[in-house]
């Protein structure tokens, strides 16, 4: 069995008192999306700001090709994006800017500084725009985008950075179901259809998401791994289990 | 928002007609003659300002040795007159104090009639824009100067000067934030029963109140600082002593002014600083 081209190994993080992860243990293969379950407080966030490298783990490592995540540095980093639930487009930018963004861990400083890419960066960026429906927008100020729209610039942002793994943190947190399930399908497309082999983790509030879009569904508990299934396996006991199984029994 | 279902092919021609696009936006002879007008322009602006200035280099550099002969005869500090300076730089906090709390008072029912979400007079809404408007347009020096003739030399001027003019930049503050605020507690009490007013005291009041102690807390240190210089128009404080030591080319007078000035001045940021910060 080869590497996978993504992997945690027992992460453990707290702040002060609170443990967030407690040893939690996950991998994703290229072109696999995997999604991330489970009750507010579980430690989601603190798993999807330590492995895009936005916070040090106290113990255990995530490795990309086997190597530490923690220890890249610059431009090494562009292997991992990151799409969030705010979008964090740069508002006063146009859509192919932000786009261009992602290629910055591509290009020399002076490009990102005066805001000129070469020809090619932006032929480039504007097919990501295009793999996300918006290439009619390219020159639209971010904010004037709607709620949807603008987590497809992020996401061909995203593209822009040719990364092996997107991480996204509640992607859909922030729009309506029918925007959401647009903007799960364009990932699970990108991750599945892409030549290279894209693998997405994507943190999710909603199960039916889960099952419809991912491949396999990690579920987290009180910072530990407690469910880890292919997405068809994944049944209401399981869901119950993660959301509420431990709570019941008390309250009964 | 579908995503694209045409042809390879088309795509590929879409996206190499935007990037054509772009590309001429970015390059072509508009946008260049547009930049180099506006280079124009803004380089013409700068050049009429120097001259308008009367900015003259040779100047500065003659005049540079002078202050510096200046500050060398300013040693040691004239501190004979230490009471006398301490008393006009009391009568200086004392004008800032008055002026500001005035300001302060006035300023609350102007910021309500000023406030677009809940002014309860929305015809008076622009008027009361354009009084405060007015009254921050002219600065408390002008207006001290106008009450010295009015009222005649000494603080009393100085304080009307600082009330008015802060009255005018401490309300519009006052209103942008409570402009700023989420109308949604508002909402809520008023759709309880509770009269307009009550449900701004009760609603509003207390979210704003920190906010609105602390901008009045920073104009008084504003009003400290600036009501140093009202001496010069004859409207008391430490002002009056500044402009004597000019006048009588006492450096080292002036320089112990100067210093005393720095001194209360730097403590009292400290003070509202730290005010400020339990406030908020």
């Amino acid at each position: 069995m080869t590497a996978p081209l993504f992997e945690v190994r027992a992460a453990r993080k707290s702040y002060g008192d609170r443990v967030a992860l407690d040893g939690a243990s996950l991998r994703v293969e290229r072109g696999e999306m995997l999604a991330v379950l489970g009750p507010s407080g579980a430690g989601k966030t603190t798993l999807f700001r330590c492995l895009a490298g936005l916070a040090p783990l106290d113990a255990g490592a995530a490795l990309l090709h086997g190597h530490d995540v923690a220890a890249m540095r610059g431009r090494q980093r562009r292997k991992i994006a990151v799409v969030f639930q705010q979008f964090n487009l740069v508002n006063r930018l146009s859509a192919l800017d932000n786009v261009l963004a992602g290629r910055l861990g591509h290009v020399p400083a002076w490009r990102g500084w005066l805001r000129r890419f070469g020809r090619d960066d932006i032929r480039f960026a504007l097919e990501c725009l295009d793999r996300v429906g918006l290439l009619d927008h390219a020159d639209q100020r971010a904010d004037a985008l709607s709620g949807g729209q603008q987590q497809r610039v992020a996401i061909a942002r995203a593209l822009a950075q040719q990364p092996d793994l997107i991480i996204a943190d509640e992607p859909v947190a922030s729009l309506d179901p029918h925007i959401g399930a647009g903007v799960m399908a364009l990932l699970a497309s990108i991750c599945h259809e892409g030549e290279g082999g894209i693998a997405v983790i994507c943190s999710l509030h909603q199960p039916e998401f889960a099952r419809r879009y991912a491949d396999r569904i990690v579920g987290l508990r009180h910072g530990g791994i407690v469910l880890d299934v292919a997405a068809d396996a994944c049944d209401e006991a399981a869901l119950h289990q993660l959301y509420g199984g431990a709570a019941i029994p008390a309250a009964a | 928002m579908t995503p694209p279902s045409t042809g390879a092919e088309a795509r590929q021609g879409a996206v190499k007609a935007a990037l054509a696009g772009h590309l001429a936006r970015r390059d072509g002879p508009g946008r260049r003659l547009r930049l180099a007008a506006i280079a124009l322009v803004v380089g013409g602006l700068y050049l009429l300002c120097w001259k308008l200035a009367q900015i003259d280099l040779v100047k500065l550099a003659t005049g540079l040795p002078k202050l510096g002969h200046w500050l060398a005869q300013a040693w040691p500090p004239n501190l004979s007159e230490l009471p006398v300076f301490a008393e006009r730089m009391a009568e200086t906090m004392a004008m800032a104090l008055l002026g500001t709390t005035a300001a302060a008072l006035l300023a609350l029912p102007m910021a309500v009639l000023a406030s677009r979400n809940i002014t309860p007079f929305p015809q008076l809404y622009y008027p009361a824009r354009w009084l405060l408007n007015a009254l921050r347009g002219i600065d408390s020096f002008v207006f001290a100067l106008l009450f010295v003739a009015a009222v005649g030399l000494g603080p009393f001027a100085g304080v009307l000067g600082i009330a008015l003019h802060t009255w005018g930049s401490a309300a519009k503050l006052f209103a942008d934030h409570i402009e700023n605020a989420g109308t949604g507690p508002l909402d809520a009490v008023r759709s309880t029963g509770a009269g307009r007013g009550t449900a701004i005291v009760y609603a509003l009041l207390p979210d704003l109140l920190p906010v609105l102690l602390s901008t009045t807390l920073f104009w008084w240190e504003f009003n400290v600082r600036a009501s140093t210089v009202l001496g010069v128009v004859g409207a008391g404080g430490i002002g009056q002593e500044l402009k004597n030591s000019m006048d009588l080319l006492d450096f080292s007078r002036l320089f112990t002014i100067i210093a005393l000035i720095l001194v209360v001045v730097t403590a009292l940021d400290q003070l509202s600083g730290w005010l400020r910060k339990k406030l908020v």
